[in-house]
């Protein structure tokens, strides 16, 4: 008889998993951004809420807190993209003008006649056209400018997503206390204290990773502008270092991946820079290795970085609270990658983080379990 | 008319304090707290109901906080569940129990089981772990209160081991 009725309370729970799983399938398109928004929210105010609860300790308000804090990283994104925006539009005000000279063609034209002499030089390649580089060119920036079209219209989308993770995160911020002591009281008496332990351990835990981690993205942005211009005093004629650094620095956030991405926009600007420059074409890395337009002296300077970066400041930042194994950091980011882009490259780390955490809680748990 | 309209832009004035609040300022741990501060601590308190012969915690549980019995009768045990245990002691209104694990992440020593349909408020280290970072003026007058009743505890267990020492 007992036997019977386990076999029905199994059939009911597995009957109620389909119907919730259904259901949620049905309505997940209308609630994903949503339920992505509130996950963006959720990360920020875990990353400032440190810095909120500091504040409140001290002008002993939770308002006026939250309010400092967010005025302050408003503040701080605006002048971060006003400046990127007029650095950009000299950048590329620059560019134009370049390309308006009979001069540029000519470089460009000669850049790819020598390109394709050191290369036949070095590698026994059949038929490299040099007029063919410059078309090719010519239709990659065409390609790019559809590009920029299409991606003003997600701008606007942008935007949305971006206002409403804002009101989503102060709301938060300035009631997050209170929302978790509402949700806790939901769970049952006999899990009770396991399950404030869990929560605050996971809190603590991701908490000290992601700010960690912003930590380890500021140096690296730090260290990149410094090498950046140690560069330019070598003549390497970068300009955008500040931008050019902040972007090494949050690519730096994506494992593996990040470090190279990071060089890229150093090497394009020193290359549109220095276009036509005879010096910078045959300039030498260390006087003997050939660096034309300073690209290995910038890939050395990052590959500095990343190792002062790897070795120092990260173990003692982030230390080894949340060690992933790098097999486990590589399948993360393939997973991430795969299914939401580069977004989900960024995420998937942190995401790791979060579940080795909780898994070890979980963990202990049951080891506990016979004791609840 | 103007008693009204007096009685209305004053009808605040005679709020009585919370339950909450009645209950915990009677309590070692949160004397000399004024009643913003009081008020402060009851928001941070979980209300919990537990049915009779419900465990509150298991001995060697892992413990995360104290409770205080809002209603209801708690009884603290030592010993086997199966059999082989002896009371502790018997708890009502007003008292509380588990404070220890406020300061020390240790198992519990003693099981706690509610004796009757009780209303338990509980106040756990990560909360006052949290209190301390937001608000330190008021985490630490908990933290020396604590100190106080732990120092009180540990002067009567002398006396005891003195006094049994002394009828050997």
């Amino acid at each position: 008889m007992s036997q019977e009725k386990n076999y029905l309370q199994l059939i009911y729970r597995l009957i109620l998993t389909v119907i919730a799983f259904g259901f949620l399938t049905i309505i997940w398109p209308y609630i994903s951004s949503v339920i992505t928004m509130l996950i963006f929210a959720f990360l920020f105010s875990t990353i400032l809420l440190p810095l909120v609860d500091h504040l409140e300790s001290q002008i002993k308000s939770r308002a006026l807190s939250v309010l400092i804090v967010t005025i302050s990283l408003i503040s701080a994104i605006i002048i971060f993209l006003k400046s990127f925006a007029s650095g950009m539009l000299g950048q590329a005000r620059e560019f134009s003008s370049q390309i308006e000279t009979k001069g540029y063609a000519e470089n460009l034209n000669s850049l790819a006649v020598r390109l394709e002499l050191a290369l036949k030089k070095h590698v026994n390649i059949p038929d490299i056209d040099s007029s063919n580089i410059v078309s090719k060119i010519n239709d990659m920036v065409g390609d790019i400018i559809q590009n920029v079209v299409s991606l003003a219209g997600t701008i606007g989308g942008f935007i949305f997503t971006a206002i409403m993770v804002l009101i989503f995160t102060i709301i938060l911020l300035a009631n997050y206390h209170e929302f978790k002591k509402s949700l806790v009281q939901f769970i049952p008496n006999k899990y009770f204290e396991m399950g404030l332990r869990l929560i605050f351990n996971v809190e603590r835990q991701v908490s000290n990773y992601l700010q960690g981690q912003l930590l380890a993205a500021s140096s690296v942005a730090i260290m990149s502008i410094i090498g950046l211009y140690i560069l330019n005093a070598t003549g390497a004629n970068l300009t955008l270092v500040v931008f050019i650094g902040i972007i090494a620095g949050l690519a730096n956030l994506i494992p593996l991946v990040g470090p190279f991405a990071g060089m890229l926009p150093a090497i394009l600007v020193a290359v549109m820079n220095n276009i036509g420059s005879e010096a910078a074409l045959s300039h030498q890395l260390f006087s003997t290795i050939p660096s034309p337009f300073y690209i290995l002296d910038i890939i050395l300077m990052f590959l500095i970085v990343q190792q002062i970066d790897n070795n120092l400041v990260t173990p003692i930042l982030v230390g080894e609270s949340v060690g992933i194994h790098p097999l486990v950091v590589m399948i993360a980011l393939l997973i991430g990658g795969t299914l939401i882009g580069p977004l989900g490259m960024l995420l998937a780390v942190p995401t790791a983080g979060i579940l080795k955490v909780v898994g070890r809680e979980i963990m202990f748990l049951t080891r506990n379990a016979h004791l609840l | 008319m103007k008693n009204a309209y007096w009685a209305n832009l004053f009808k605040n004035w005679d709020k009585t304090e919370s339950e909450t609040v009645t209950i915990i300022k009677k309590l070692p741990i949160f004397a000399d707290l004024n009643n913003k501060e009081l008020n402060e601590v009851s928001k941070l308190l979980h209300d919990r109901t537990y049915k009779p012969e419900e465990y509150v915690f298991k001995r060697h549980a892992p413990g995360e906080g104290m409770f205080i019995i809002q209603s209801g009768a708690v009884k603290i045990i030592v010993g086997e569940a199966s059999g082989n245990s002896q009371v502790l002691a018997e708890l009502s209104n007003g008292d509380f129990f588990g404070e220890m694990a406020l300061l020390e992440d240790e198992v519990r020593s003693a099981a706690a089981i509610a004796t009757d349909h009780s209303r338990l408020l509980g106040f756990f280290r990560s909360d006052l772990q949290i209190l301390i970072e937001r608000k330190p003026a008021l985490g630490n007058k908990i933290l020396q209160n604590l100190s106080k009743v732990v120092c009180t505890r540990l002067r009567k267990t002398n006396e005891l081991l003195m006094q049994a020492q002394s009828d050997k």
